[in-house]
């Protein structure tokens, strides 16, 4: 086992197992990281990912160093799959380091129906909901709402939800946050923005977002597990999606703001897509209240989603929804910037073979995670009163034909990575490629008839983008995690219908 | 070739997780155009000759500002008109205080095609540089 490994213009030294780094050099102010055994390195190492790494480092700030999960592949500016702890006091904070699709993210749904219940219906159930769950381009939403509504769900998230009768207070409870980030401010979102969201509350989008019915099955830590509410071939429901246009026109409007008011700033970093407003400036403040209000604007678009699965399922099951026990499990963010308080140990401020942290100050932090996922231990007091003792549940998707995680906050995370772990498979092939390489209907045809996955989209391009074969080994993603102690494995799902755009 | 006739090509290049559109014109108009249209086939494979044509027009304070904003304002003409912009025609010109483009493009009617969502335009890796056939842009869009 080799202590370094050659990636072209950087070598990467091992740390311990499965950690390596990339020392300070030039321009960087801090170390960068990869968690990763060597196969998945090998993959990271094969498109932009580390060039893209490093110059997150550049971003002034940065605490300890930027670190790239098992998952991490190259994406715009900042790597997906990255995270990086800038000082909210002293540095700054980045849009396009928390990505377009702000609070993309992901919510599990459980059900007391087991796959002998599912059986025989997985066509219509997969109909009832394409039918019914809007996907794909211009497909409009669950709500056909006003711009009053998008500000009301905007500045108070599950808390409107929760008034219009699209959600219960159990699904507040078990939302990352409650459901809604008081620091919202809708004045300060662009009527661009709102124009984008009115027509798409309540919708998948395209792309990797999909809705899935998925069954249990594997289960690894069975008294989380019973924590969590889940057991071998108990139905699921995972929901994977964001804020839609009206997020994505927020990154936008403030990446040129900022382009245009700390041009001295961006003029210090290696990409343009890097931009970021100083901690503590006007539009520092502005945008990290429209995050947040959009934030909240795709926790509502997943639980409208939520609440047109329980009536799907009550028409197909006859039955009640609240008699299915489809309780929300947890929804998680995977596109983010959280002020959050973490220990920066000085060691691991220091250039060159940066040691483990422990010790030190404590700083509060704008903790970007881009392709990422919060993972706190228990103890931490963001996570929700019913997962406090045991950790924050974390919900890693996967490929339609290999199946899905859900893991519990690792008692490291903190020390490692901010708190935070992977997100998903991640990809390993190009859209393009995975064109030339599949066929949308012979991936459903053989999704269906080798292991009776039942996949119903709009587009069936989106379906070979989204093959199983694009995505990396997400049993390997979870290894990495779980032996890190940064994301502990619960349970593996397994997809049984699924709908995408 | 544009609609109008003028030499311009695109082609979707290669990106881990989204998409990459190379264009080519003769004019700084032409290759926003292109760009456009390489936007366009990145969520359409097959378009129709439906639609009505729609006028766009955008100000900015640099070359690749504008190109910027005039892709992101296409994409907001998608989401708000509920069309795919296709046929892209643009007119590049320089303003007392900076860049505008003015263009047009075909509106087809997003239940009339197949079609995936694109999120956003990024400046990650953009170029957009003037060399000795014409304007040759590389652009990075989120999917």
């Amino acid at each position: 086992m080799s202590d370094t490994f050659d990636a072209g213009d950087v070598t990467l030294h091992r740390v311990k197992e499965h950690v390596w780094e990339i020392p300070q050099t030039g321009e960087m102010r801090v170390p960068a990281r990869v968690l990763a055994s060597e196969p998945l390195l090998e993959e990271i190492a094969g498109d932009k990912t580390l060039e893209q790494l490093q110059n997150t480092t550049h971003l002034p700030g940065i605490r300890k160093y930027a670190v790239c999960m098992p998952d991490g592949h190259q994406g715009y500016g900042f790597p997906v799959g990255g995270v990086a702890g800038i000082d909210a006091t002293d540095g700054c904070i980045s849009p396009g380091a928390v990505g377009y699709d702000i609070n993309c993210g992901v919510r599990m749904v459980r059900t007391s129906l087991t796959y002998d219940d599912l059986q025989g219906r997985e066509s219509e159930l997969v109909e009832a909901l394409f039918a019914n769950v809007p996907s794909g381009l211009g497909g409009g939403g669950i709500h056909e709402g006003t711009v009053d509504d998008v500000e009301a769900i905007l500045e108070r998230g599950l808390e409107w939800a929760l008034e219009e009768s699209y959600a219960v207070p159990d699904d507040l409870e078990h939302c990352e946050d409650q459901g809604r980030r008081p620091e919202a401010d809708a004045s300060v979102i662009s009527q661009k923005a709102k124009d984008r969201g009115k027509n798409q509350v309540g919708s998948l989008g395209s792309g990797n977002h999909f809705l899935e019915v998925q069954r249990v099955a594997e289960v690894f830590r069975e008294e989380v597990a019973a924590d969590f509410g889940l057991a071998e071939d108990q139905i699921v429901v995972l929901i994977h999606c964001g804020s839609r246009g009206l997020g994505h026109q927020v990154c936008t409007d403030f990446l040129r703001d900022i382009e245009q008011t700390h041009a001295g700033l961006l003029n210090q970093l290696p990409d343009k897509e890097l931009a970021a407003a100083p901690a503590g400036s006007q539009l520092a403040d502005e945008y990290y209240r429209a995050m947040c209000a959009a934030i909240n604007f795709a926790w509502v678009n997943r639980q409208l989603i939520t609440h047109r699965t329980r009536q799907v399922f009550e028409k197909v099951f006859d039955r009640d929804w609240e008699a299915m026990e489809m309780d929300l499990l947890y929804d998680v963010a995977h596109n983010i910037a959280k002020k959050e308080v973490h220990t920066v140990s000085e060691a691991s401020e220091t250039p060159r073979g940066a040691g483990e942290a422990g010790g030190g100050e404590e700083r509060e932090l704008f903790v970007h995670r881009k392709g990422a996922t919060r993972a706190f231990p228990a103890g931490r007091e963001e996570v929700p009163p019913a997962y406090r003792d045991v950790g924050q549940p974390i919900i890693i998707p996967g490929s339609m034909g290999t199946g899905s995680y859900v893991l519990r906050g690792g008692e490291h995370s903190l020390d490692e990575t901010f708190g935070s772990t992977a997100h998903g498979a991640g990809r390993l092939m190009s859209r393009t490629q995975a064109k030339q390489k599949f066929w949308g209907e012979d991936v459903m045809d053989d999704l269906r008839d080798r292991q009776k996955v039942y996949v119903k989209a709009q587009s069936g391009a989106t379906v070979a983008e989204e093959a199983p074969g694009v995505y990396k080994d997400v049993d390997e993603v979870v290894r990495v995690s779980d032996a890190l102690g940064i994301g502990d494995t619960v349970a593996k799902t397994f997809p049984v219908c699924n709908i995408k755009g | 070739m544009t609609e109008t006739g003028e030499s311009a090509t695109f082609a979707l290049r290669e990106h881990t997780a989204d998409v990459a559109v190379e264009a080519d014109a003769t004019t700084l108009g032409g290759v926003f155009a292109a760009v456009a249209d390489g936007m366009a086939a990145a969520m359409c494979d097959d378009v129709p000759a439906s639609g009505d044509r729609h006028d766009v027009s955008v100000t900015a304070e640099g070359r690749e500002a504008l190109l910027f904003d005039y892709l992101d304002e296409l994409i907001y003409e998608r989401d708000v008109r509920s069309v795919l912009p296709v046929g892209n025609e643009a007119r590049v010109s320089e303003t007392a205080g900076g860049w505008q483009v003015a263009g047009t493009y075909r509106g087809v009617p997003l239940a009339e095609v197949d079609a995936r969502d694109l999120k956003a335009v990024t400046y990650s890796e953009m170029d957009l540089s003037e060399r000795a056939t014409g304007w040759h842009a590389y652009v990075v869009f989120d999917v």
